[in-house]
């Protein structure tokens, strides 16, 4: 091959973007409507106060939940919106298993932000969960890699169309279930923590929504592979 | 180097070995009621889920341990982060927590030496990390004045480097080769400069 500096047709390559695109059917862009639905809920809404009664008497006590906590929660619930979206329209195993593990992340960060003891304690209980969790959903997506060779949800399902002898193994998918599961936990410690209602509200919806939102979508996904 | 068939075969089993180093890690974390402990166990499940990854021993795993290790990395980092404001074990200053251990004055260098000689060889990004993981080691084990303007500036450098071999791929095909030794070279000392900071700024004057 000739150098054909500036000008010719080696000036610039394109490389295509092979197997990794969106996959868009009526069902994910609902669950992206409703990831993007959250998003904006969390960044217009503002954060609960905490009331505490006094005894005896018939006053009561306002809790200012500060400025910083309030950000940190929001920029997380954010993040765990952008990352719901992700997971919604993915065209990819690896990358679905990759975003439910940020959503994980993000819902250990918006419950964190917390400064309880005992909401912390809740935080680094599903953080051990969601470490052990890692090994079910990155091994079912492996799993698939490996029995069929490709990670790609549009083949995955046409070969599953064209009756291919290799299907992706009930095993894989179990274990992408109960990786998804694992991610997921947060709704359980945030009623173990107790922070459903004030100091966790409205933020703490995201951490109840969007789990389910990637649960839904990973039934879809082991529907169709 | 092994053959595919008996590749093939080996894989069944490589799989059960990560299945059963499952159930022993599972069966310590159960028993461990320490939370240092248990932050410390969970460390073997990160492991597993590289393993499982590497199993696959194509270029595509090569290319799915990087984003798999990266999340894992964060989730070890934010349950850490966790378990020290759990514990309390900051300062207004900045963490607090260089416990004094003759291993931690005798090894660094010893370790330091060969990680960064392996990263060399190795190159590119892995190497960028194995060497970071080195230099890492030696400035927490051994303590330092924080003055990393110097490792900035390299770090600058190489980028620059990285952004040309990138340029070249691109305009001059035909010297891919230049590019893909230029790359991996710049993207070595990128890495490894910059990895070697985490962590270990905290927050002296000349930051």
């Amino acid at each position: 091959m000739s150098n054909t500096l500036f000008g010719g047709e080696t000036l610039l390559a394109t490389i295509p973007f092979a197997d990794i695109v969106w996959y868009l059917s009526p069902y994910t862009l609902l669950l992206f409507s409703f990831a993007v639905i959250f998003t904006i809920l969390a960044i217009i809404s503002r954060p609960e106060r905490y009331v505490d009664t006094a005894f005896g008497t018939d006053g009561y006590y306002l809790k200012e939940i500060p400025l910083d906590q309030m950000r940190f929660q929001r920029f997380m619930a954010i993040a765990c919106g952008l990352a719901a979206m992700g997971a919604s329209v993915t065209g990819d195993i690896f990358n679905f298993t990759l975003f439910s593990s940020l959503v994980g992340i993000c819902c250990i960060g918006i419950v964190s932000g917390v400064k309880n003891k005992y909401v912390l304690q809740a935080a680094y209980e599903y953080g051990i969960v969601i470490m052990i969790a890692g090994v079910p959903l990155f091994g079912g997506a492996a799993l698939i890699a490996a029995t069929t060779g490709t990670l790609s949800i549009f083949e995955l399902s046409a070969a599953r169309a064209l009756g291919a002898a290799v299907t992706a193994p009930l095993i894989a998918k179990l274990l992408l279930i109960v990786g998804v599961m694992g991610e997921g936990m947060a709704p359980f410690y945030i009623l173990k923590a107790d922070i459903a209602r004030a100091q966790g509200a409205p933020y703490i919806l995201n951490v109840c929504l969007i789990p389910v939102l990637v649960f839904l979508r990973v039934i879809e996904i082991v529907l169709t592979i | 180097m092994i053959e595919l068939e008996t590749y093939v075969q080996i894989y069944p089993f490589a799989l059960g070995a990560v299945f059963a180093i499952f159930l022993i890690a599972g069966y310590s974390l159960f028993r461990e009621k320490n939370d240092l402990h248990r932050l410390l166990l969970t460390d073997l499940f990160e492991i597993l889920v590289l393993a499982i990854i590497a199993l696959l021993a194509t270029d595509l795993a090569e290319a799915l341990i990087l984003p798999g290790m990266v999340v894992g990395i964060s989730e070890l980092l934010v349950i850490s982060e966790i378990y020290i404001v759990k514990e309390k074990l900051y300062t207004n200053v900045g963490y607090h927590i260089r416990p004094q251990l003759e291993v931690m004055k005798s090894a660094p260098p010893y370790y330091t030496a060969a990680l960064v000689l392996i990263g060399i060889i190795l190159s590119g990004f892995l190497g960028g990390v194995v060497a970071a993981v080195g230099i890492l080691f030696y400035l927490i084990g051994l303590g330092h004045h924080e003055r990393f303007t110097l490792i900035e500036t390299i770090s600058g450098y190489a980028w620059a480097l990285w952004v040309v071999s990138f340029l070249v791929y691109f305009i001059l095909p035909d010297y891919w080769f230049f590019a893909i030794m230029l790359s991996a070279t710049a993207v070595l000392v990128k890495v490894a400069a910059k990895l070697s900071l985490i962590g270990t700024m905290q927050g002296e004057r000349h930051v």
